[in-house]
């Protein structure tokens, strides 16, 4: 009798449940040597360990039992847009693949680029074709450019360039 | 040096060109990301965070108070005319506010707002001008044990009180400890949590968890569940109140200060209690109460607004004295100080006294200053809900890159990023507090000092909680605190059905 909602909210208490475990297989590795205080640098960690396992069985057992308590209603659809999602994500992990070889102000203004996509794919808006695609690129040079300019002559905060010229 | 000198002393350094630039820029930044949904201080400063690197401590302290002052003159713009919160402070503005703009007196309320957060944050800056030193004073005297009992007590109800879920708010709070674990021990210098990867030796960076949830969390909720929900935008009609709402408006104006300094100053976080209070008295003390709800009543504008203001100039007040962060962004500006390598605490009063004064005294300009940009302006200021949702989102991710990346330039750290993002997305989905989480972080390895040196004192009894009066104070403060609030809905509960049966 497993609603969607249940088996998502046992999911997440689950989640909760294993960075504990995960926590308290660490915490073994770390020695007691306790000095005058008589803790050491380990007792915290089995301290966030333990109640972080304790959560998850907790939420584990609130979602079994008629859910999470006092919950809240998300905002927004009740079925999220993955194809949107990713579109977003793949803009973040485009960025960083990109950032120390193509650039900031490239690897940025793709990111906006595939970001603008997804974005308006979740409003269900038409991308816009070819001439989209390059009035997306302008706007997102327009405003990763001059982020980088500023930051980098202005606030002198190093951010990575294509050429050495400290423009591009 | 009595208050006085040093309070001049202080506006004579902040009212230098360069430093009144570095407000009015604060100003500026903090209303613009208070109008734009999406960004609130918190973030906005994390992603600002590097330029701590090259600025002076001083002039980037009085640029961050100033985000974090305008944020939220501007965030209860958006609250009036879209209805969509900008921050969890303006909430109850929203409430009010948005009928009254339905209503066509949008104007007005824009107007009470500004002026009343003008009025609250100037009364505000003088209560924390008045106390912060004699707190600081009284707060040297504390030592280990009651450090860490104080840090205790923020962490409950930062965590179990605030929240409607006292599971979730314990999960997200040690969820926030758990990342203040990774990299080194502050003293034994044990390397704990770093899994051999070595960008994690000298831990996560909270500028990388806030900006992940906050940010990139939104971005990513926004893509995923948000493209369908429309906004409607009210027309603004000129602002100005009437000789009558003036007078409705001052005294929820002076009660809303009066409910929302305390709040803040408390280890107790937040400004949504106080505003909801406030609200509360508003709607019970009006002579208009078949306004609340229908067509909007100014004093539930008014009060909550002032209550806020209050209590977000009163966090400084923990937050400068005993280095304890009561709110996100507070939390924030104390890993700005740490950028610095300054302690905040009882000490800065004497160490920095310059910055400190300084600081004080450009909340009174800024108050000034976001007066001026938030009520002539408040036009320009609405035409930034024009920038369609898609463009917007998409350009904050490049704002959160320059903030995480110029950091410590690392490419590694924009795939956390993007890690903390999803977690941000289930988290808000869920219904989990996300404040917890970054007050855990910064506050954990502190609370972690403060406790191993209290044993130490107490050479390895745990009975040094208890032993010292103070200590033993805040101990009960704290079971107190957890409790309280329980058995109140015991009996609650308990009347109901013996009103039930009766």
């Amino acid at each position: 009798m497993s609603s969607p909602a249940t088996l998502h909210q046992t999911f997440v208490g689950m989640g909760a449940l294993l960075v504990g475990a995960v926590l308290a297989f660490g915490a073994t590795g770390i020695p007691a040597n306790a000095g005058y205080a008589g803790v050491g640098p380990n007792f915290l960690p089995w301290v966030v360990a333990v109640v972080l396992v304790v959560c998850g069985a907790w939420l584990i057992w609130e979602a079994r039992t008629g859910g999470y308590r006092a919950l809240e209603t998300p905002s927004g659809a009740a079925r999220g847009d993955w194809a949107a999602l990713a579109w977003v994500a793949a803009g973040v992990a485009v960025n960083a693949m990109l950032i120390n070889r193509a650039g900031f102000i490239l690897a940025c203004t793709a990111c906006f680029m595939l970001a603008v996509r997804g974005l308006r794919l979740s409003e269900g808006k038409p991308h816009g074709g070819p001439k989209g695609l390059v009035i997306d690129f302008v706007t997102g040079f327009l405003i990763a450019g001059p982020a980088f300019w500023m930051f980098t002559k202005v606030l002198a905060i190093n951010l990575p360039g294509l050429t050495a010229s400290g423009w591009l | 040096m009595d208050v006085w000198n040093l309070l001049l002393n202080g506006f004579a350094i902040a009212a230098t060109p360069v430093n009144l630039m570095w407000a009015f820029i604060g100003c500026v930044i903090g209303t613009g990301i208070g109008v734009l949904p999406g960004l609130g201080p918190a973030v906005t400063v994390a992603m600002l965070l590097p330029i701590t690197a090259q600025v002076e401590p001083t002039a980037s302290m009085i640029f961050f108070a100033g985000i974090y002052y305008g944020a939220m003159y501007g965030g209860s713009t958006t609250s009036i005319l879209l209805n969509t919160p900008g921050e969890t402070g303006t909430m109850v503005t929203a409430l009010e506010g948005f009928k009254m703009a339905k209503s066509g007196r949008a104007g007005a309320a824009l107007a009470t707002s500004a002026i009343g957060s003008f009025v609250a944050g100037t009364i505000a800056t003088m209560l924390v001008t008045l106390f912060a030193p004699i707190v600081a004073e009284f707060a040297v005297k504390l030592g280990p044990p009651e450090y860490f009992m104080l840090m205790l007590l923020a962490f409950t109800t930062v965590s179990a009180v605030l929240g409607k879920s006292t599971v979730r708010g314990l999960t997200a709070l040690f969820l926030g400890l758990a990342v203040g674990l990774v990299g080194l021990d502050q003293i034994s210098g044990q390397v704990r949590y770093t899994g051999g990867i070595p960008e994690f030796m000298d831990g996560i960076e909270v500028v990388l968890v806030a900006v992940g949830l906050f940010a990139v969390g939104e971005c990513l909720y926004t893509a995923l569940y948000e493209g369908r929900s429309e906004l409607q935008l009210n027309t603004m009609g000129t602002v100005h109140m009437t000789r009558q709402e003036w007078r409705r408006s001052w005294p929820a104006w002076l009660r809303g200060t009066a409910l929302g300094f305390p709040f803040g100053t408390i280890p107790a976080g937040g400004t949504e209690i106080p505003t909801f209070l406030s609200y509360g008295i508003e709607r019970k003390l009006s002579k208009h109460p078949e306004e609340f709800g229908t067509t909007g009543a100014i004093e539930g504008v008014a009060g909550p607004e002032a209550a806020n203001n209050a209590a977000v100039t009163a966090t400084l007040v923990p937050l400068l004295t005993l280095g304890i962060p009561t709110s996100v962004t507070a939390a924030v500006l104390l890993s700005a100080l740490q950028n610095y390598g300054i302690n905040a605490g009882p000490q800065l009063f004497q160490t920095s006294s310059n910055l400190v004064w300084a600081l004080i005294a450009s909340l009174y300009i800024g108050n000034v200053m976001l007066l001026v940009l938030n009520l002539p302006l408040v036009g320009l200021w609405v035409k930034l809900l024009a920038i369609p949702r898609p463009q917007l989102y998409a350009g904050i991710l490049i704002f959160a890159t320059v903030g995480v990346y110029g950091m410590r330039q690392s490419a590694f750290d924009l795939y956390l990023m993007l890690g903390i993002g999803l977690v941000g997305v289930l988290m808000r989905r869920f219904d989990f507090p996300t404040a917890p989480v970054i007050v855990g972080m910064i506050l954990g390895p502190l609370a972690e000092a403060q406790m191993r040196n209290a044993l130490s004192i107490g050479e390895g009894h745990w009975r040094v909680f208890v032993d010292r009066p103070m200590s033993l104070g805040l101990l009960i403060l704290v079971i107190l605190v957890l409790l309280l609030p329980r058995l109140l809905a015991l009996r609650a509960a308990m009347a109901q059905d013996a009103a039930a049966k009766g």
